[in-house]
């Protein structure tokens, strides 16, 4: 019998103005009756106070979800631009906090937006229905209903009555109990702490994903690095991508290289390049190996202009007529001494030729000289012509 | 004399004062009650839609069907069918892009930032003006997306896991933040739209008088029974939202103007940009708010909820942010000056003295001159002429993004390099199929659903009256 007596207490009042309403609720809740709710078409200000409601605690699933939103962006953002994928691009450093302002925000807004709009369906117990009964008729047009439990020792006829003089339209009382409850699981404080928990797994998976698969001592983790210093590899710098641990490398073979050599006792000018013809002998004797080395140069460098043969066929120059380079094999070349011709590969002939000094190294110039012999002896008309090179380079 | 400044409101503004300047008016004319407001709100979504719907309907929909043809074109036969070269090769879609984003953001500003200063006479436009904001970003959303040529890897632009090894998108890149803005920009005004849309469908459901109308309409007002729990719950919400999409309208053309400004080009490597473009966002979607709703109040005969005032105190915002937009547009020349950049100093000349000098003069005269006949009150009252000068003023911000783009490209650095460029008619027709799809959406939104928040309009009935 007792839950026949509880329906029975509960009651509904419906009224056509906002303000006899609140009235209404202030008279039932001043004389020990129990407002459950209101149901009106609007807002009504002040009822809230009226009804002695809790503010609502959804600012902190807000500011959780944005919290979130933040942590989920900032992540995110550095762990593929800085960690998985480490690609300089525009010269900014890899871990770009201003850059990644702007996606952070976004992704805050988002997520809080989301969040707190899920987390009012969640706590309003709203959710899609196929069929909802009108049980307030009006209360989405222009009724303004308050469902209340009488107290105790008190008969609903009274209570109608007065309510009649607030200005009731009607007042009856409800067969079945059919109020939702608050006090969902966001009303305790509990809610708030059981969301942030849930949250917790998403944290640590994005904490530990780096550290343990990541060194985060690397330089594209530091935190200082500002957009003002652009980021760029440094010769000597240590380098986890790179074979050798180093970002210098080895050059690749057949590089021409010109390091590790004593200053030259010789100046550029006719002068010099006289005293070198005097005084410089080749400090090499042709073996196999300095032969192909001296090609090798020769017919990277020189052959441009001077032909492979060094007699001007083949030369670019030649061939797109804008002079004709000294023959190599000529008689004049044949007379020069080593040194001559040292100082020519190295500062440059009288004519046009540069200087190639500060492009290959000292032993590549002597190497080439030797090959320049040796393509005179192969041009030389008589028996030792007909020497082939190879031959002709054997100690 | 004085003794009408003796009554005060409770402003403790003069009575006299508060009258000229409309403070205790009615904020709806026509002394209604609830039901009243109920029966004429959804009234529109009852009945079936008079012949001149129809017939709208039919060129909206001539205009989008030609768009999508333009569009199969275009992925069919390539981007070649757009008069881009090498020189300019951003201009109309682009330009078609930052005009629909701008005209988004009338719709935020009056559901957020309005909301939050308690100008309470937005209740009337603000539903109308959220939709024109979804339906004008899903304009513009298409216009990158066709401009990628391969659209249906438009999905590579989000940072998804997958298996090409380590291979992320660009997180320092202004296009990128240009998708995370755009898509967080519509989800949210979506959602916004939506949480407000709520308690309408709710009594739209309570009178629904077929089962299917009233099922679906169940689906989508999820459960809604005007409970003083979700009342207050749903409040905060609303707040929250508020709060949340103000920063963001503005992060959203802040961002777009950063594809620009962050480039080297003279005429878009500016700081002024990202207010510049805010600014001129709202001056245009304020004047395609006002447009929309000019037609909206005769055709739909809401005359009494969407007032003069209301439209008045819309054009004094377009008002305000046209000189704001004249403002910057004499700054960059002040700008231009000033740097002693001999490249820059040539575009704005170029601008303004150019081959493409009718469009620029077109758009100050557009943007500047037009919004000053506001400054009358007969012209800020009057329907008619409030509809003529917001025309000008959507030609206007229109012919603004095609000067800032097309300007600055087809003249730079290198004067071997100059060149022109035209629209092909690909190009006119997918802008036409965009203006087809944003009115398409709109006729059938003002069918389907309440063009006005009953709800919030209930709620400020009693403006004025104490």
């Amino acid at each position: 019998m007792a839950t026949t007596e509880l329906r029975n207490s509960r009651f509904r009042a419906s009224f056509t103005d906002p303000e006899q309403l609140l009235r209404a609720v202030a008279y039932l809740r001043a004389a020990g009756h129990r407002v459950l709710d209101t149901y009106t078409p609007f807002p009504v200000h002040g009822m809230d106070e009226a009804l002695d409601q809790r503010p609502s605690r959804l600012p902190r699933a807000c500011l959780a979800f944005a919290a979130l939103g933040l942590a989920l962006a900032a992540g995110l953002q550095i762990w593929t631009s800085a960690v998985d994928y480490p690609l300089i691009m525009g010269g900014k450093p890899l871990l770009a906090i201003p850059a990644f302002i702007p996606v952070a925000f976004e992704l805050t807004v988002l997520l809080a937006g989301l969040g707190v709009v899920a987390s009012f369906f969640l706590v309003a117990r709203m959710r899609p229905r196929w069929r909802v009964p009108d049980l307030h008729p009006g209360a989405n047009d222009d009724r303004f209903i308050l469902a209340a439990e009488l107290a105790t020792d008190v008969q609903f006829p009274a209570v109608a009555r007065d309510l009649a003089d607030l200005g009731a339209l009607e007042s009856s009382l409800l067969v079945e109990d059919r109020f939702q409850r608050g006090g969902s699981f966001w009303d305790r404080p509990a809610g708030v702490g059981a969301l942030l928990l849930a949250c917790l797994p998403a944290f640590l998976i994005l904490l530990l994903v780096p550290v343990l698969n990541r060194d985060f001592q690397r330089r594209n983790l530091a935190w200082d690095g500002g957009m003002g210093a652009p980021l760029s590899a440094q010769a000597f710098d240590a380098s986890g991508v790179l074979p050798g641990g180093k970002v210098l490398q080895a050059p690749p073979p057949d590089t021409l290289s010109r390091r590790g050599e004593p200053p030259l006792a010789y100046g550029p000018g006719k002068a010099e390049a006289d005293r070198a013809g005097r005084e410089l002998p080749n400090p090499y004797q042709p073996t196999q190996a300095r032969f192909n080395r001296g090609k090798l140069v020769f017919e990277r460098v020189c052959a441009t202009c001077h032909g492979r043969e060094g007699d001007n066929n083949g030369s670019v120059i030649v061939a797109r007529g804008a002079f004709a380079p000294t023959v190599l094999v000529s008689p004049v070349v044949r007379d020069m001494p080593d040194g001559r011709l040292f100082h020519i590969a190295t500062f440059g002939g009288p004519t046009k030729m540069k200087g190639y000094g500060d492009l290959l190294s000292r032993e590549d110039r002597w190497n080439v000289v030797l090959y320049i012999r040796e393509l005179q002896k192969a041009a030389r008309p008589g028996p030792t012509a007909s020497t082939p090179a190879s031959t002709g380079a054997q100690p | 004399m004085a003794h009408d400044a003796d009554v005060l409101t409770a402003g403790g503004i003069p009575a006299a004062e508060a009258e000229r300047y409309g403070h205790n008016l009615p904020l709806i004319d026509g002394n209604k009650t609830y039901r009243q407001v109920t029966e004429e709100v959804f009234a529109p979504t009852e009945r079936r839609p008079p012949l001149r719907w129809w017939l709208a309907l039919a060129i909206t929909l001539s205009m989008l069907s030609l768009g999508a043809w333009a569009v199969v074109q275009t992925l069919t036969r390539g981007i070649g069918t757009w008069g881009l070269n090498r020189t300019v090769g951003w201009a109309f879609d682009i330009t078609n892009f930052v005009f629909w984003v701008g005209i988004g953001h009338a719709g935020t500003l009056i559901s957020a930032i309005l909301f939050l200063f308690r100008q309470r006479w937005r209740t009337s436009i603000n539903r109308a003006a959220e939709a024109m904001t979804l339906f004008a970003v899903m304009c513009a959303g298409t216009f990158p997306i066709i401009h990628m040529g391969r659209p249906w890897l438009a999905f590579w632009a989000t940072p998804y896991p997958n298996t090409r090894g380590s291979l992320w998108v660009n997180f320092k890149s202004p296009l990128l933040w240009d998708v995370v803005a755009i898509s967080t920009y519509f989800i949210i005004s979506l959602t916004f739209w939506y949480i407000g849309l709520i308690p309408d469908l709710a009594t739209q459901r309570d009178r629904a008088k077929t089962k299917l109308k009233r099922a679906i309409l169940s689906v989508f007002s999820l459960g809604w029974n005007g409970s003083n729990r979700t009342w207050s719950r749903y409040e905060m919400v609303y707040m929250l939202l508020a709060g949340l999409s103000t920063p963001l309208v503005v992060s959203v053309h802040t961002i777009v103007s950063m594809d620009f400004a962050t480039s080297v080009i003279p005429g878009w490597h500016a700081t002024i940009f990202p207010p510049y473009f805010v600014v001129g966002a709202v001056f245009s979607g304020f004047a395609m708010v006002l447009t929309l709703m000019i037609i909206a109040r005769s055709v739909m005969g809401l005359q009494e909820y969407i007032t003069t005032r209301h439209l008045e105190a819309m054009t004094k915002v377009v008002l305000a942010t046209g000189m704001i937009v004249g403002m910057a547009y004499a700054t960059e020349f002040f700008t231009a000056w000033y740097s002693g950049n001999p490249y820059e100093r040539y575009v704005f000349l170029n601008r303004a003295l150019g081959p493409y000098q009718w469009a620029y003069w077109t758009m100050v005269g557009c943007n500047v001159l037009s919004p000053q006949f506001f400054w009358f009150k007969r012209v800020r009252t009057t329907p008619w002429m409030i509809f003529v000068l917001t025309i000008f003023v959507n030609i206007g911000m229109w012919f603004e993004r095609f000067v800032i783009i097309v300007t600055s490209l087809h003249r730079d650095y290198l004067p071997s390099s100059w060149a022109m460029y035209r629209p092909t008619f690909i190009e006119v027709a997918i802008l036409i199929g965009s203006f087809g799809l944003f009115f398409t959406l709109f006729l059938v939104f003002t069918r389907v659903l309440p063009m006005i928040a009953a709800s919030e309009v209930k709620g400020v009935l009693k403006h004025g009256d104490h």
